[in-house]
């Protein structure tokens, strides 16, 4: 059986394409944030192994320990990182998977919580062309989300002024800071997303990377492994905040696309919240429905990395249990570690289930439609 | 009148219900919180419809009204009984919940008539006992 047998229709929510090296932006970058970035001609290597020397890009102190952080069968055949060659990710991916359309939220990390949003601006702008010339050009099947300052939502709706009319731009990769995503802050963006039908996506990057990213609740984790599975708890709390704050009152054609933080986890959370909202629902007044009834308008969920319970068959009891098999949203991570694999993750998903999950759901939560 | 159908119950003086004041009654195996706020007598089964417990220990309070987004809007002043374990709010006008229609508690038609309490009831009661209650609030 072909790939295009056992589906009718794809559209993959998480592709990830990197830099191969950070002077790839000089074109897109003044001289003021070359020489903030050491890259072009101010490029030196002095002192970076000091405390407070050279410029680094904001990277995760959660360092996977695995031997490739990367799937090892992704390396093009010119040797370079996983996800840097668009035509080799092309083949590799889209061809081998039949896949329809390929969004592509950048993977090399993001400036989002970094502490200068002046620099990170400039720098979110630069990747954003830069993610838009070099790969979305390159084959009819790649789409994009572009990437915004949310520490800046002046600077924030600039960016998506300049370049959120492009139709190859499908939704806006927010990224998440240490500011809950239903806050007051963010709605001057909500109001352009919104007005643009770009879906809102939140993707695992600012995690333990910058001073302004989240915290984990409790404390900081010890290990990649405590760091990877605690995602879910960012997730969780965003969903509260957006729906305790009134944010789908106020938009209420504004989607939000958690990728990558898990769903299962959405069931106990509706539970909990419709039970509190019965009783405090006078706190929140401008909640005027059951919190879930806004999740299930309003919030999607990339699939990866799949959960995988013992008995299989209990995720699609859960999705069925809570009404989502419409808030579900088909992705490969490719090319990250933990990525899933199209025909093996989903063979206890009903066929008309993969269906929305590949295609219809992805269709309705991107801006992919005219 | 519908009232005039049903048969007719003499709780207690009206004196015996002042601003505030609850009292109890058991009619017929069925517990009826019975409360005056803001003048109006209020009579209701002392059970909340989520996890069964009596009503008459509830808050008489207002609330927020149903707003735009980070506006608040107080208003039914002294309208709503809180259940005491969980705080689901009922209007005491109607009995019903202010999270959904569909839930609410039961409501007793009472008066006050020439001096006394009076409740209307579908069925005429056969055995009416008032209970000891008392209350913090």
């Amino acid at each position: 059986m072909t790939t295009r047998e056992k589906h009718n229709g794809l559209i993959d929510c998480d592709v990830h394409p990197v830099l191969s090296d950070f002077n790839e932006l000089v074109p897109y970058l003044d001289e003021s944030i070359q020489q903030y970035m050491n890259i072009g001609k101010f490029a030196k290597g002095a002192l970076s192994k000091q405390n407070s020397g050279s410029f680094k890009f904001p990277a995760s102190a959660y360092a996977n320990p695995l031997p490739v952080p990367l799937r090892a069968d992704a390396f093009p055949p010119n040797g370079d990182i996983p996800g840097s060659d668009p035509a080799f990710l092309a083949s590799d991916l889209l061809d081998r998977c039949q896949t329809d359309y390929a969004i592509l939220n950048i993977g090399h990390g993001t400036m989002s919580a970094f502490h200068n949003v002046e620099v990170a601006a400039k720098y979110t702008s630069a990747a954003n062309d830069w993610l838009y010339d070099k790969w979305v050009k390159s084959d009819p099947r790649y789409r994009m989300t572009m990437e915004i300052t949310p520490l800046d939502p002046a600077l924030a709706v600039q960016e998506i002024e300049r370049i959120g009319k492009r139709p190859e731009i499908v939704g806006i990769n927010m990224h998440c800071v240490n500011i809950p995503l239903g806050k007051r802050h963010y709605w001057p963006i909500y109001e352009i997303a919104e007005a643009y039908n770009l879906p809102i996506v939140l993707h695992p990057d600012t995690e333990g990377t910058g001073e302004y990213a989240a915290s984990f609740g409790v404390g900081p984790a010890s290990t990649y492994m405590e760091w990877h599975t605690s995602l879910g708890l960012i997730g969780q709390r965003n969903v509260i905040s957006l729906v305790c704050e009134g944010v789908f009152e106020r938009f209420p054609n504004l989607k939000v696309n958690f990728i990558e933080y898990g769903f299962s986890w959405i069931a106990p959370t509706m539970w909990r919240m419709d039970k509190n909202w019965k009783a405090l629902r006078h706190e929140v007044p401008w909640v005027k429905m059951l919190p879930s009834e806004y999740i299930r308008r309003n919030i999607r969920f990339g699939t990866q990395p799949i959960e995988e319970p013992a008995r299989p068959k209990d995720l699609v009891e859960l999705i069925q249990m809570i009404d989502a098999e419409h808030m579900l949203l088909f992705c490969s991570d490719y090319p990250h570690w933990d990525g899933d694999e199209l025909d093996r993750a989903f063979l206890h998903f009903p066929k008309q289930l993969r269906h929305k999950v590949f295609y219809e759901n992805p269709l309705a939560s991107f801006r992919l439609q005219p | 009148m519908r009232s005039q159908e049903k048969h007719r119950l003499v709780l207690c003086s009206a004196e015996e219900l002042r601003e505030g004041e609850r009292r109890l009654f058991e009619v017929d195996g069925v517990e009826i919180g019975l409360i005056r706020a803001e003048g109006t007598c209020y009579a209701f089964r002392n059970s909340c419809p989520h996890q069964g417990v009596p009503m008459l220990y509830g808050s008489v309070v207002g609330t927020m009204l149903p707003s735009e987004p980070q506006e608040y809007v107080y208003g039914l002043h002294n309208e709503i009984i809180r259940c005491p374990l969980h705080g689901w709010e009922f209007n005491l006008k109607t009995g019903k919940a202010l999270f959904s229609p569909q839930v609410s508690i039961k409501m007793y038609d009472a008066k006050e008539e020439d001096d006394e309490i009076v409740l209307y009831l579908d069925r005429e009661p056969q055995q009416i006992v008032q209970k000891q209650f008392a209350c913090a609030l």
